[in-house]
């Protein structure tokens, strides 16, 4: 039954905005009250998963460790795009930058995208988890050209098209991975993932490797990995600023969970290295890509994206090292997916402010924004991987098992990781301090934009501090059974 | 009879792989409508040979809905964006037609090369039908790279698609009824999102060719 909340109720409020009439308070509170529904049925699973180990419904839903740390992934950063979406769009509104009908517009569309990661992750099927990825490509191309401009167009059509295309591949090499099955006749049904890892062995392993091959090409476009990645900035920039922090904190996630899924059916036909070795390079080149362009950025919406990419190649390289990594990698994504959103929703208050996402623009924010520029320098601190932040001991984990395994690519890698860290923080200065310019009146826009932010912060400076015995057992099995 | 089947799939393969090949050639946007009309229709003539083969009377709903979304209602609307934005000559590639010809002789025999022998076997019979479907898969995906219109990039994505699907029946990995109206469904949805984004872009730009989308250059 918990499933079935988790799916309804933000597609249950996504349809109910369809029939609202001029009222925003109507289209936030059913928002909010799906929010708040997903994130109890969430919770609800998450507690069944450890519990018992899994949880499931019928042949067609079931949740297991890595599951149940991805929905609560999209359900509290979901919840938290959600709360900060009523002060973020109720802001521009005022300023006339949006009305009524883009307004509902967003609504439907958001609560849609929640539906299908919710759907990607918990379905045992991995077509019905392809058509919900493609799902999550067709309900945000209209709120990345949510303002109409053209370069928020191009940002659309950019994604749209390189998505698709890699998704069209992702889907061969899932076809690819039905061969045994089909041709030993024992599926006549539904496949399922477990159907798939017991018939693992009994196929061509070359058919294999190529099928994994074509997966990491399709998934790796929508997770972000370079060299298919190029999309991903100018969609990130573009799009709402709570849109950008589900895209970049948990969207790329879900791609990820599709490529983990599919490295464990790899690993059992063909062994560890074939994967772990495809996972090392493509982290190791989306570290590297990261790097230099972070180092060049002049816009702090791209930088926030770019920084994205670099964390998910340093997930990447945490699966690909093995040892301690997987572990790592699982709780680096959990900090990451908090602290970009964090990130994200205080870049927004910025934007709200100056008008403005070029860097050479934004000055003094510390003293303009003396909430939000705080809590972008937390959140800086702690995606920078500087002490004493989780992902500084997440990446030291990470890059410990790369000495071990890979030292060429570990030595590498933390070059361009600090390279990062030295990139933003130049950014990330001249944004924060400085004075502000004297025609720009200071002051937060409202609590509604400040709450949800303060929230989430909160909870990944706990998580940086302490993990819950819970969650660390979760993320054990996780990294475990992958 | 398993004969016959087999060289009917093969000559419809034929037939695909040839219309990806003509979508690079032809210049009006009408024409490589009408190319990817003709091959839906060749995609929907396998899936009704499968049905067939396989006494599937479950697959028909998907074969009506295939025709329906490929065959009928995206020509419909790429039509009808071509007629109300007067785009009848609006194709321009990367690539001249020499080079593009080179590339595209290129792209089959990587698809008769070493990486994809493993695919013979999964079928015992037939395993050139495979290859064609492989060739039609790559010359798809360069359709995309090598267009420089909006719609093209569009129908390329399509193409890709119906490539695919060709590909899963050729090698009988035909996912159950559901599934497939699942992903036709998906098809459609997308198919009516990029028309509508298309439409956007000409009011926008004027033109459907994307290196006029110079915007995001920083």
């Amino acid at each position: 039954m918990l499933f079935i909340v988790l799916l309804t109720a933000p597609l249950g409020a996504a349809v109910a905005s369809l029939f609202v009439r001029k009222s925003t308070a109507v289209l936030e509170w059913l928002t909010l009250l799906a929010s708040a529904v997903y994130l109890t049925a969430a919770s609800g699973i998450t507690y069944a998963v450890v519990v018992r180990g899994t949880s499931g419904e019928g042949a067609d839903f079931s949740a297991d460790a890595l599951v149940a740390i991805l929905i609560m992934i999209i359900a509290v950063v979901g919840s938290a795009a959600a709360w900060y979406s009523t002060g973020y769009l109720r802001e521009e509104v005022r300023k006339q930058i949006i009305g009524f009908s883009r307004i509902k517009q967003y609504y439907i569309l958001f609560n849609l995208f929640l539906m299908v990661m919710f759907l990607a992750v918990i379905t045992t099927s991995p077509i019905i988890m392809w058509i919900a990825i493609e799902g999550t490509t067709l309900s945000t191309a209209f709120l990345i050209s949510f303002y109409n401009k053209p370069s928020a167009m191009e940002a659309a059509w950019k994604y749209l098209i390189i998505n698709s295309v890699g998704l069209l591949l992702g889907l061969f090499g899932t076809l690819l991975f039905f061969i045994p099955l089909l041709r030993s006749g024992d599926s006549n049904g539904l496949i399922t993932w477990q159907m798939l890892l017991d018939s693992a062995g009994t196929g061509n392993p070359l058919i294999a490797k190529v099928a994994f091959l074509f997966l990491l090409t399709g998934y790796g476009t929508k997770m972000g990995l370079a060299p298919m990645h190029t999309w991903l900035p100018d969609a990130h920039s573009k799009a709402p600023v709570p849109v950008s922090s589900l895209l970049s904190g948990v969207l790329l996630n879900v791609a990820f969970f599709g490529i983990l899924r599919f490295k464990a059916v790899t690993d059992r036909a063909v062994g560890q290295a074939f994967a772990d070795n495809l996972l090392m390079f493509f982290g190791l080149f989306s570290v590297v890509v990261a790097a230099f362009i972070i180092f060049i950025q002049k816009n702090y919406k791209r930088l926030l994206a770019y920084s994205s990419i670099e964390h998910m190649g340093i997930m990447a390289l945490g699966f690909g090292f093995g040892g301690a990594g997987p572990f790592a990698a699982l709780l680096q994504m959990i900090y990451h997916a908090l602290a970009k959103s964090v990130l994200f929703f205080s870049a927004g208050n910025i934007l709200l402010k100056y008008s403005s996402t070029k860097t050479d623009k934004v000055r003094g924010v510390i003293s303009a924004l003396p909430v939000s520029g705080t809590v972008f320098l937390i959140g800086f601190v702690v995606i920078a991987g500087i002490p004493p932040s989780g992902i500084f001991l997440t990446e030291v984990s990470i890059f410990s098992a790369g000495i071990l395994s890979s030292p060429v690519v570990a030595v590498a890698a933390l070059f361009a990781v600090v390279l990062v860290a030295v990139g933003f923080l130049r950014i990330v200065a001249s944004l924060l301090f400085g004075k502000k310019p004297d025609s720009l009146p200071g002051g937060e826009a409202g609590l509604r934009t400040i709450i949800p932010m303060i929230a989430v912060l909160s909870i990944l400076i706990c998580f940086g501090f302490f993990i819950p015995g819970p969650l660390r057992s979760l993320i054990r099995a996780a990294a475990g059974g992958r | 009879m398993a004969g016959q089947y087999f060289e009917y799939q093969f000559f419809i393969e034929m037939l695909i792989l040839t219309s990806s090949i003509f979508m690079h050639l032809v210049r009006k946007n009408s024409s490589i409508v009408v190319l990817y009309m003709v091959q839906s229709f060749l995609v929907v003539l396998l899936l009704v040979l499968s049905s067939i083969h396989r006494l599937s009377a479950a697959l028909l709903a998907v074969i009506v809905l295939t025709f329906l979304v490929k065959v009928v209602i995206a020509p419909v609307f790429f039509f009808g964006l071509i007629k109300k934005n007067r785009l009848k000559f609006s194709v321009s590639t990367y690539l001249n037609v020499p080079v593009t010809l080179v590339v595209l002789t290129a792209l089959v025999a990587v698809a008769h090369s070493h990486f994809f022998t493993s695919f013979t076997a999964i079928i015992t019979r037939g395993p050139d039908t495979l290859f064609l479907c492989i060739a039609s898969i790559l010359i798809s995906f360069f359709l995309i790279i090598n267009r420089k219109g909006a719609l093209s990039q569009m129908i390329g994505v399509l193409s890709l698609e119906n490539s695919i699907v060709a590909f899963a029946s050729m090698a009988g990995l035909e996912q159950t009824p559901g599934l497939q109206l699942g992903i036709v469904f998906d098809i459609l949805v997308w198919t009516v999102i990029a028309v509508v984004f298309v439409s956007m872009i000409y009011r926008q730009y004027g033109s459907l060719d994307v290196t006029a989308m110079r915007h995001l250059k920083e």
